[in-house]
């Protein structure tokens, strides 16, 4: 008992050599974790903490789906009014675009042109957890290395775009979400084909930006990638233009999109792995040379 | 409490703090139960057993996390230390300066996590952060802090039953 109380009395008289051999050990762990020192031990506390993610991720989902359907009852029934009503506009409009399609196709094999959405390459992953601090927008799937996911590869479900993987240990991956407000992706007006930057607004929304002042931009307009700057394969949906306004600096327009994903409840998406991000960071070099 | 639930409890937290925890976010906030925790902890146990959980608390989060290991550590290390500190100054913490610790916490737990990854490469918005990130994580962890205190003062019951095992190096 005398020893436990000396132990104490110890730690207390050495009150900042503690913190400091604390804070120090922690700087220790950051630098390792940066310069990679630390991946092993990284992984192995990623593996339980993952592995209890996905099981809870699971119930979360599931306990989360089973609230808004209750909720959602009365906003599904007059959505379901407007639904039929825009099947019989859509319908009309299908007939059109089958032939539009028709012409494409010929088109595009006479042009020896294939889209690359149509030979894209996916594996399959699970959603595990969502970024533990909130600061950053991203998302944990339980695919790394050992499938083939490798950084800079892009993440897509079937409603569209969801983001790029920015970090990859063996079995897991961390991705980016098109939300996160540091995050920017090129995109690109379907109906007038006008040029923007899709970036994540700090409510969780998307904006696209620096659209040409005499750019068309209508509410319902289609948005998806334009391939520029080689991050993302064109031609991925995004989201739809909910409203659009001159930007601050009256420069450009600004868009409000609404992804069709909900972010916060994904449960699979499918990493593009046949997609090679392009390198810009050489012609960096060569312009300071 | 024994280190090893500690530690389950950290675990189990970081995870719920992962699935759970962002079905409810308000903007980009949302409660932040490790760092809960570890406070909790930190005001019915002594100062290195607190410690020790303040560092595995915050690799569980960054194992969760883009942050590299060892940048949640900082603040909920520094937050462990300031608790020791009040509670040299005034007669004991209880659930009222706790709930000040947390505000404060909260808000320097993510400037200092912010600063850390402006310092290894991430792009940051500090502003937009504060207001979309941090105000409603301090608001819900405030909400937050009374089921987790309550929680971590029933299991701090079996220390003051058995108070010689806190002297187990």
């Amino acid at each position: 008992m005398n020893g436990g109380l000396g132990y104490r009395r110890n730690w207390r008289s050495n009150r900042g050599l503690f913190l400091f051999v604390t804070l120090m050990a922690c700087a220790i762990l950051i630098i390792g974790s940066r310069i990679g020192l630390l991946t092993p031990i990284e992984d192995s506390v990623a593996v339980p903490i993952n592995a209890l993610s996905a099981i809870l991720n699971r119930v979360a989902l599931r306990l989360n789906a089973s609230a808004g359907d209750l909720a959602q009852i009365q906003a599904l029934q007059r959505r379901n009014a407007e639904l039929e009503e825009a099947l019989a506009q859509f319908q009309a409009e299908l007939v059109e675009l089958r032939e539009i399609a028709s012409d494409y196709q010929r088109l595009a094999d006479l042009l020896d042109y294939t889209s690359t959405t149509l030979n894209m390459e996916f594996v399959i992953a699970e959603v595990i957890a969502l970024d533990q601090n909130a600061i950053f927008r991203t998302i944990t799937i339980n695919r790394g290395t050992r499938d083939g996911i490798a950084v800079g590869m892009p993440v897509v479900t079937r409603q569209g775009l969801v983001g790029r993987v920015i970090q990859v240990s063996a079995t897991a991956a961390h991705v980016m979400l098109i939300t996160e407000t540091t995050s920017s992706v090129s995109g690109r007006l379907q109906t007038t084909r006008a040029e923007g930057s899709v970036f994540g607004a700090p409510n969780g929304n998307l904006v696209m930006g620096m659209i040409p002042l005499d750019a068309q931009a209508r509410e319902g307009d289609l948005v998806v990638t334009s391939g520029l700057g080689g991050n993302f394969p064109a031609d991925l949906v995004i989201g739809q233009v909910t409203s659009v306004r001159p930007a601050e600096n009256g420069l450009s327009q600004e868009a409000q999109i609404r992804s069709l994903i909900n972010f916060d409840t994904l449960e699979f998406v499918l990493v593009v792995t046949n997609f090679q991000p392009v390198d810009l960071s050489v012609f960096d070099q060569v312009g300071r040379n | 409490m024994r280190t090893l639930v500690g530690v389950l409890l950290l675990g189990l937290a970081a995870a719920l703090g992962s699935t759970f925890m962002p079905q409810i976010r308000v903007f980009g906030g949302m409660p932040d139960l490790v760092l809960l925790l570890v406070l909790s902890l930190a005001v019915f146990h002594p100062l290195e057993r607190a410690v020790t959980w303040a560092l595995i608390g915050g690799i569980f989060q960054d194992g969760l996390s883009i942050t590299p290991l060892g940048a949640s550590s900082v603040g909920l290390v520094l937050m462990v230390f300031f608790i020791d500190w009040v509670r040299g100054q005034v007669f004991g913490v209880g659930l009222l300066t706790l709930l000040g610790v947390t505000m404060i916490g909260t808000a320097a737990q993510k400037v200092i996590l912010l600063l850390i990854s402006a310092l290894v490469g991430f792009p940051i918005r500090p502003l937009e952060t504060a207001m979309y990130v941090i105000l409603p994580t301090i608001v819900y962890n405030v909400i937050f802090l009374f089921p987790v205190y309550w929680f971590t003062r029933r299991l701090s019951r079996e220390r003051a039953r058995h108070p010689e095992r806190l002297t187990r190096p």
